[in-house]
């Protein structure tokens, strides 16, 4: 089942640019001005895509690179990293699950790219878990 | 070997992370312009509003006659690129309206359509309905109503008797607003817009030139928009 991780490894890379893509967007402000590549976003200038001033895209970014480095890792047949995935990857489902809320029924509108990465991080979550289930 | 090379990896994907992060967020900014002119203008003011100096372009010209407020030889002419759907855009009608009080007859305000289509589903038919109350001499009414009630409309399924509420709360005929809307001289009017703005590099909404020099994104709220426009009255000596 090893080579889940480097599934994993490889659904973080696309996690890890789709979160670094959200985080330029909203340090240049771009994402504050409608365009017709990206939507208006609303999410990203909302106040829910900043926590304790850090923008929660480079948050993202920074766990998606986590799970990365814990995947190749795990590849690798550091086992110890194995084991801290999961608690990882299910926080940053959860977390997924709480921002789909706040576009679903608090901003009211939808960020494609913020989307993107959750069903990333549900993909993420999936692999991790069922690796986890057939080895122990 | 096989003990590093997992950390070799992961140095390679942070390094290539930060790279990229880093070569896009310097190309990025909207005004490419921007970094070669403050070398140009060295003696510029030391605010964050004073980078200002960018050459000015000309473009293909738009709509003709196009919907400006204020006199046409005012000393600043600010030209704005809008969206009627576009939230930002919504944001900034009250901010020039204040610009329009505060600097009277030395600023002109020149409305340009930029709906920006496939994002925004109601924008076209925004457009539509200013056009057509432009065509019986009302834009700028149709245009006002049109971003002070834009939470009333954006999200509707229909928008079309909304906005033939808007033309009968203004006074237009109706029955020609209807025609019009349809027809062909507001879809040219649209059209030239939209080439104008695509000549100028503009890619979203709203984008402000004043006196034919971008002015960055950043610089639209009202406190720094009013020094931009002060610079720009100061250097034309008026």
């Amino acid at each position: 089942m090893r080579k889940l991780y480097a599934v994993a490894a490889l659904l973080s890379l696309f996690g890890i640019a789709d979160a670094l893509y959200l985080t330029i967007e909203h340090v240049t402000g771009q994402s504050v001005r409608c365009t017709i590549i990206s939507g208006c976003s609303e999410v990203l200038s909302s106040p829910y895509a900043v926590m304790a001033g850090i923008p929660l895209a480079a948050i993202g970014a920074a766990a998606y690179f986590t799970v990365f480095s814990l995947a190749i890792l795990a590849l690798f047949g550091y086992r110890i990293a194995g084991k801290l995935l999961l608690p990882l990857v299910g926080a940053m489902f959860l977390i997924s699950l709480w921002l789909i809320y706040l576009q679903a029924f608090v901003i009211r509108e939808f960020c494609q790219y913020c989307l993107l990465s959750a069903a990333i991080t549900l993909a993420l979550f999936v692999v991790v878990f069922i690796n986890r289930r057939f080895r122990g | 070997m096989k003990r590093i090379l997992p950390f070799i990896i992961i140095l390679v994907v942070l390094g290539a992370a930060l790279g990229s992060a880093w070569y896009l967020t310097r190309t990025i900014p909207a005004s490419p312009a921007l970094g070669s002119q403050s070398v140009a203008t060295p003696a510029t003011q030391g605010s964050p509003v004073a980078q200002q100096q960018q050459p000015a372009v000309q473009g293909v010209p738009g709509a003709d006659p196009p919907h400006v407020i204020g006199p046409a030889n005012a000393p600043v002419r600010l030209e704005e690129f809008g969206d009627f759907e576009c939230p930002p855009c919504g944001i900034f009608h009250p901010i020039l309206e204040q610009m329009n009080a505060e600097f009277g007859d030395k600023l002109s305000i020149t409305f340009r359509e930029f709906p920006l289509v496939p994002t925004h589903q109601h924008a076209l038919a925004a457009a539509s309905a200013a056009e057509a109350a432009g065509l019986q001499g009302k834009f700028w009414d149709m245009h006002d109503l049109l971003y002070e009630h834009q939470n009333d409309w954006k999200k509707e399924f229909d928008v079309r008797p909304i906005f033939e509420g808007y033309a009968k709360q203004i006074g237009l005929d109706v029955d020609r607003y209807k025609r019009d809307m349809n027809g062909d001289l507001v879809a040219q009017r649209i059209f030239a817009d939209g080439k104008r703005g695509h000549s100028l590099g503009v890619k979203g909404t709203p984008t402000v030139f004043i006196n034919g020099r971008e002015v960055p994104f950043e610089n639209l709220p009202a406190e720094k928009l009013r020094v931009v426009i002060q610079n720009e009255l100061r250097s034309s000596g008026r």
